[in-house]
């Protein structure tokens, strides 16, 4: 029976591995950035965190989705490539965002 | 979403990202294609858009909180870098069959037989290029995999194609990577699928049905064409059912279409491309991704004038939701595509009208009334938050004036921004009077047409392809 030497059919990896950002000590007095896609209830879904993380760390505060736009659609790639600077100007600790669904 | 998250973590700041349950895998696998396995998710039990106010908010208070907590808290663990086979390395010598169960069972092929991909094989499709195998048209999300001259010809060889397709293949591959298409969304819930369209001569050099049965499979160029866009997505970009391609129901490929040249030549109407730039005779290929289509059947008219009402009637009522693309979430995105069947387009343009006079009738008729296109976009769905009226976006000056003219929710308005963004292509069975519309998916698959790059001496290396 005849026999073939196959090859591999996936492409080369472009994305080298990255490291991720360092975590926190704790949330307590750190300003967090809200980031959505204005999909799926994250106009419910993150006021509800808001609360709640409030209620947790004494000095937290937050920067509404609002500040950035939405990261899906027509302006995602523009969003996308202004968020370091403007985590920096807003002087941004961490970031919760959604919504994937 | 999570292409946001990266762009966070990228500038040093730690991120959760907020994931629904049944998005989770792809979550998984989306992360290592952006270099990072180890992204933190927060999971979102369920789905939020069948929850009750309630019901979301317990969820998020009780699974998702701890978890948003976490990720920006506690280490992440160590990512891993797993190594990949070089391109003509042997990764298994085996009959027919184990080389298909092998590829079967590791996610390389769709389910039916693959042409083994031998080097020889993939060599022979080397041939009709000018371009080295490691050239790469850029890298294709969510695996962030180059797609370059080789992983073509080895899914080109899978798919079943023939050596001289290998140039419109590069050209689809070459449209995939163009950030416009947005192929990066391939894997979306409504599960649309990409049409591709070939025109210029190579159509005919190569042998694409372009006429009755144009979208059905059995002609070798426009279903294996066809096959190798769907198994390019899957093994280069990354796109695997139950992971990145979350289509909730999804179909089989499309298979590949072509203009009918000959009848466009007869009538002096310009082929799709032309909408791209391109001129008649002009090699290209075109592609762009559409959620479904219906038959408009027997057209009944000896002029244009009789039949723009049920053509017109037919764009209207293939779309829905996804008029987001045209105001909402992406606004003047939206492209239905018509296909006319040659008698059709003759009957047409023997009134001399153009190809941008029948788009102009067509938007000026392809309307629906205001409350059912504001329905789509917050009330039926929850697509675009907020409930905005169509005069709010108009308002916002994220619309044209055309959709507020007044205040009546039965007004009719047009299902796209721009007569122009109607495409119209010329194919199908050449004496029968059906036509067929196309939705689009909008910017989650844009219209991309490429130059098909045909090697040195083609001509003479088509007629040896062809005696063998």
């Amino acid at each position: 029976m005849a026999e073939y030497s196959v090859v591999w059919p996936r492409g080369p990896k472009t994305a080298k591995l990255v490291e991720l950002a360092p975590r926190l000590d704790s949330l307590e007095g750190r300003k967090v950035a809200f980031l959505w896609d204005y999909l799926f209830r994250g106009d419910e879904i993150f006021p509800i965190l808001e609360r709640e993380l409030a209620a947790r760390y004494p000095g937290i505060t937050f920067v509404p989705y609002s500040e950035f736009g939405t990261t899906h659609g027509e302006g995602e790639h523009e969003v996308l490539a202004d968020l370091a600077h403007r985590f920096t100007e807003l002087e941004v600790d961490a970031v919760v965002s959604g919504m994937g669904c | 979403m999570l292409r946001a998250s990266a762009a966070a973590e990228l500038a040093g700041v730690p991120t959760a990202s907020l994931v629904c349950e049944g998005f989770l895998g792809q979550a998984a696998t989306t992360a290592v294609g952006l270099g990072m396995p180890n992204l933190a998710v927060a999971p979102v039990p369920g789905h939020v858009d069948t929850q009750a106010y309630e019901v979301l908010e317990r969820n998020v208070v009780e699974v998702t909180l701890p978890a948003v907590i976490d990720n920006l808290v506690s280490p992440r663990p160590e990512a891993v870098e797993v190594a990949d086979p070089e391109r003509t390395e042997i990764v298994f010598t085996g009959t027919f069959e184990e080389v298909n169960r092998l590829y079967y069972e590791n996610g390389w092929s769709d389910g039916l037989p693959i042409v083994p991909p031998t080097v020889e094989a993939v060599e022979e499709f080397l041939a009709f290029t000018d371009l080295d195998a490691d050239h790469s048209f850029g890298p294709l999300l969510p695996d962030n995999r180059a797609a370059t001259v080789w992983s073509v010809a080895v899914n080109g060889v899978m798919a079943g194609c023939r050596p001289e397709y290998l140039p419109v293949l590069l050209a689809i591959a070459e449209a995939l990577a163009d950030p416009a298409y947005g192929v990066e969304h391939s894997g979306n819930t409504p599960g649309a699928d990409t049409l591709i369209t070939v025109n210029g001569p190579i159509a005919a050099q190569l042998g694409f049905n372009c006429e009755q049965g144009v979208l059905r499979d059995g002609f070798q160029a426009n279903t294996s064409v066809g096959r190798f866009l769907r198994l390019y997505l899957r093994n280069v970009a990354g796109f695997l059912p139950w992971q990145t391609d979350k289509a909730t129901y999804g179909n089989t490929w499309r298979v590949a279409m072509a203009e009918n040249e000959a009848a466009l030549a007869k009538m002096g109407w310009e082929p799709q491309s032309a909408d791209f730039g391109f001129a008649p005779g002009d090699n290209a290929v075109t592609i762009s991704r559409y959620t479904g289509g219906g038959v408009v059947t027997s057209v009944f008219g000896s002029t244009p004038e009789e039949m723009v009402d049920y053509l017109a009637d037919g764009l209207a009522k293939i779309g829905g939701w996804e008029y987001v693309f045209t105001i909402g979430v992406a606004g003047g995105t939206y492209r239905p595509l018509l296909l006319l069947s040659p008698v059709l387009a003759e009957t047409i343009a023997k009134a001399g009208w153009s190809r941008a006079d029948l788009k102009q009738a067509l938007w000026e008729k392809a309307r629906i009334p205001a409350w059912r296109f504001e329905h789509y976009l917050g009330h039926w769905t929850n697509l675009v938050p907020g409930r905005r009226s169509l005069e709010d976006f108009v308002n916002m000056r994220r619309a044209p004036r055309v959709y507020a003219e007044s205040a009546d929710p039965d007004r009719l308005v047009p299902v796209c921004t721009e007569p122009e963004h109607i495409s119209i292509a010329v194919t199908g069975d050449p004496l029968r009077t059906n036509a067929y519309v196309f939705a689009h998916n909008g910017m989650l698959g844009f219209p991309v047409a490429k130059k098909v790059r045909l090697p040195e001496g083609w001509e003479a290396k088509l007629s040896a392809a062809r005696s063998r």
